[in-house]
């Protein structure tokens, strides 16, 4: 697991991460192992709870001003879920927080995601390390954006 | 370079915000859930020069909210009552939002966000703000955002903002400053935790709820804290206990009412949001302190550690209480010049 580093004695807050499962998905073992592991990389670490609808999960995003958002799904609706909360996020103009990805997820499908601007997209057996390697990369992204720094 | 200057260059950097600030300030006096949860990142971000700007934009409320703060130990149920309260307010017709604040690990500075769990079906039928903070290692479970967070709050026109604290026992008393009401959450069986707890949140607190009512001993638990109330004699305001258990909705209509009728005692007594008030001023001359005297003396102490040079009396091998003090004094008079 990546190292965290300190930031309470830094500028900047951390960065804020949305876990959800949106839509109906039950299996959140593999949830609250990332939620663990972001909060040890140094990240503040939302879960949006069980069977949340994308309505709600971009509602708890938006009060909780969030970074990203991370979703996750594995029974195979990725196409249609995530590909919600991307339309909504849009429709609310929305720019400045993140799409995470990650579950089940056929290689064939991850094109058509990464075109909704959802990236990641790992599946199981992916390295922590490299999960929230790419979540703080894009966290940062998000932040500029925020600050008008991008 | 003139300290204005200085400033108006570090603001630059902030570029979008600074432009959108007014349109900011005024989505939070519509309610507008997004631009409030925007401005309480931007009093999050420890940049004081950022968190004085919205805040003066924010101005003076029109209208005093009263501020309630729950406490009590980890597990007691503070969220799931938090999520019962502020809809049973909602009900009734008054505006609330609510506060969440959860511990940071000290190791790492992350933090796990878990209370919104137990509260947001309610809150989200309610159409009641919710925003979770975390404590960033501040001592006395209140985070230093809450503060700012309470007046923004209060400018969107809540009249009652709801703060929940991390889960603390006797150490939790930071909270007393900001809150007006402060309700202390216990549950039945905790016999010995009451004992421990009893020298400090069981003084401050205004409002006692025994939760949890449908456990065995709850009546017990009642009786105990009823005990220890009895013998109150430094105020005219009774202390109430009340019992609640979120099996039964109406058990929560007994708090709600506690909790109104000390804000109207408050009022009568001229004394809503005083200590708040007080509060508020005592940060923002930290701040002040902070940008103005601290982070110099430091970058003195830097310039003295890395150049060489010696203070005039440096006794810094044997004492660094002298080194202080030559620091803070050389600066004060180069400060009255």
């Amino acid at each position: 697991m990546a190292a965290g580093k300190n930031q309470s004695s830094s500028k900047q807050r951390p960065p804020k991460i949305l876990l959800a499962k949106p839509g109906i998905d039950g299996h959140d073992r593999g949830v609250l192992v990332l939620a663990r592991a972001f909060r040890d990389a140094g990240m503040e670490v939302l879960y949006a709870g069980l069977l949340p609808t994308p309505e709600e999960v971009i509602d708890t995003a938006v009060n909780e001003d969030v970074d990203v958002i991370a979703m996750s799904l594995l029974n195979g609706a990725h196409l249609t879920v995530f590909k919600r909360v991307a339309d909504l996020m849009k429709e609310r103009g929305i720019d400045d927080i993140a799409l995470v990805g990650g579950g089940t997820i056929p290689e064939e499908d991850k094109p058509a995601l990464e075109a909704l601007g959802i990236t990641g997209n790992y599946g199981p057996g992916t390295p922590l390390s490299t999960i929230i390697e790419h979540v703080q990369k894009r966290a940062a992204e998000a932040r500029a954006k925020k600050l008008g720094q991008d | 370079m003139s300290k204005k200057e200085l400033q108006r260059q570090e603001r630059r950097s902030w570029g979008r915000i600074e432009t959108n600030i007014n349109e900011l300030v005024s989505g939070v006096k519509e309610n507008k859930f997004s631009s409030i949860a925007r401005a309480i990142s931007m009093v999050e971000d420890e940049d004081p020069l950022l968190r004085k700007d919205i805040l003066r934009k924010i101005g003076a409320p029109t209208k005093k909210a009263h501020v309630v703060g729950i406490t009590g130990p980890p597990g007691i149920g503070k969220s799931t009552l938090i999520g019962n309260l502020s809809s049973g307010m909602m009900t009734r017709g008054i505006r609330n939002a609510v506060l969440a604040i959860d511990a940071s690990s000290p190791f790492t500075g992350g933090s796990l966000l878990g209370n919104r769990i137990r509260m947001q079906d309610k809150l989200r039928d309610s159409h009641v703000f919710m925003r979770s903070l975390a404590n960033r290692g501040e001592k006395g479970g209140l985070s230093r955002s809450a503060i700012g967070a309470v007046r923004i709050l209060e400018a969107a026109g809540n009249q009652e903002i709801i703060i929940e604290t991390v889960g603390a026992g006797q150490a939790d008393l930071d909270i007393m400053n900001l809150a007006d009401t402060i309700v202390l959450v216990l549950a039945p069986g905790l016999g010995d935790e009451i004992q421990a707890i009893k020298a400090g949140i069981m003084e401050i607190s205004h409002i006692f709820v025994i939760n949890k009512m449908d456990r065995e001993g709850a009546y017990f638990a009642m009786k105990d804290i009823e005990d220890i109330v009895s013998m109150d004699d430094h105020s005219d305001w009774k202390r109430p206990v009340v019992g609640t258990t979120s099996k039964d909705n109406e058990s929560y209509n007994s708090l709600i009412e506690a909790i109104l009728s000390h804000r109207k005692y408050l009022e009568m007594n001229n004394s809503l949001s005083v200590k708040r008030k007080f509060m508020e001023m005592e940060t923002a001359l930290e701040d002040e302190i902070n940008e103005n005297i601290t982070s110099k003396l430091k970058k003195k102490l830097i310039e003295v550690q890395t150049s060489g040079n010696k203070l005039s009396n440096d006794k810094s091998d044997e004492d660094p209480f002298s080194v202080a003090e030559e620091l803070l004094k050389n600066f004060l008079e180069y400060s009255v010049e």
